[in-house]
């Protein structure tokens, strides 16, 4: 009696261990829609941080679920997938937010100059400051 | 009023050989494989900068290591985290020159490009082979090559080495447009 509980309870934290690991390993992206964003910034704002400090910058923004608005200064989509520049005070500098597949299908609603705002993962700053998996808020 | 003639022409000159001579695209993409008997891991990074300088072939490229998107988010935070310390190496960046680029055409012309990848820090001499197209208005690369990473000094944990190819597979498509601010 005393031994098949043992086994019972070996087993069973097997299984649930074993679960455990599978759920780590398929643990899905972050759905940015979903969850609230973590930083509140304009365009030219976060560019300004970028051009003036980009270590401190990235410590700050980057993997971060950011809500920016701004003014769109371009639309494109390049494979099905919709890329919308924001315009900024800089000189070279600007906002490219990649979309996520549903919000590439929204692009076409959109105008050039109109004021938008977006949720995207930030991964960083080339010429530009680049926002991935980015939803149209409004 | 001839002078501001003169300035006036000297800035419109400027401006059109500047527009001419850099190609560039802030939407390049680079998708790397891993393939074992084991596993096949992909990533891919659309937001690759690349830049070729007309005037004497030189190329440059950056890649944020944070743009590579993995189908399994822990893969993902394994790649940044353990492997290329995203936070420490931010980026990784080619710099070199495509050798003949004056002989591209209109057609797909095989091509070498010569220069050094820097990866987690470590940089290396390469020579990639790649495929370019010139027309008026843009200037499209793609290609393939392989890379080792020890080369970089990316270790990988022996409990997961069965599951990661020592040697990545990367390819890269460029579709380069002249620059204009």
């Amino acid at each position: 009696m005393n031994k098949k509980k043992i086994i019972t309870i070996i087993l069973g934290i097997g299984i649930i261990s074993l679960f455990i690991a599978y759920q780590i390993y398929n643990k899905p992206h972050v759905n940015v829609s979903d969850t609230k964003s973590d930083i509140t910034i304009t365009a030219d704002q976060i560019i300004n941080d970028f051009s003036s400090d980009e270590t401190k910058a990235n410590r700050s923004y980057l993997d971060k679920i950011i809500k920016i608005s701004g003014v769109i200064s371009e639309l494109k989509v390049v494979k099905q997938k919709g890329i919308i520049t924001l315009k900024t005070n800089h000189d070279f500098g600007s906002i490219l937010c990649h979309l996520s597949d549903k919000a590439s299908q929204k692009i076409n609603s959109l105008k050039e100059g109109q004021t938008l705002t977006l949720k995207g993962i930030c991964t960083g700053f080339l010429m530009d400051v680049i926002l991935v998996k980015c939803e149209i808020i409004n | 009023m001839k002078i501001i003639y003169t300035i006036l022409m000297c800035f419109l000159f400027v401006n059109v050989s500047n527009s001419q001579k850099q190609f560039l695209t802030k939407n390049g993409a680079i998708t790397f494989f891993s393939s074992t008997t084991m596993a096949d891991i992909k990533a891919d990074n659309n937001q690759v900068l690349s830049i070729i300088d007309a005037s004497n072939g030189k190329m440059a490229i950056i890649i944020l290591m944070k743009s590579f998107m993995f189908k399994k988010a822990l893969m993902q935070e394994h790649f940044n985290e353990n492997y290329v310390e995203s936070d420490l190496f931010p980026k990784a960046t080619f710099k070199g020159e495509i050798l003949n680029f004056e002989t591209i055409k209109n057609s797909e012309t095989k091509l070498e490009v010569k220069g050094s990848i820097t990866i987690h820090g470590k940089r290396k001499e390469i020579i990639i082979p790649a495929t370019f197209i010139r027309s008026e208005n843009t200037i499209f690369v793609k290609g393939e090559f392989n890379l080792l990473l020890s080369d970089y000094n990316i270790k990988i944990p022996s409990i997961v080495s069965k599951k990661i190819a020592k040697e990545l597979k990367v390819t890269f498509e460029f579709n380069h447009k002249p620059y204009k601010k």
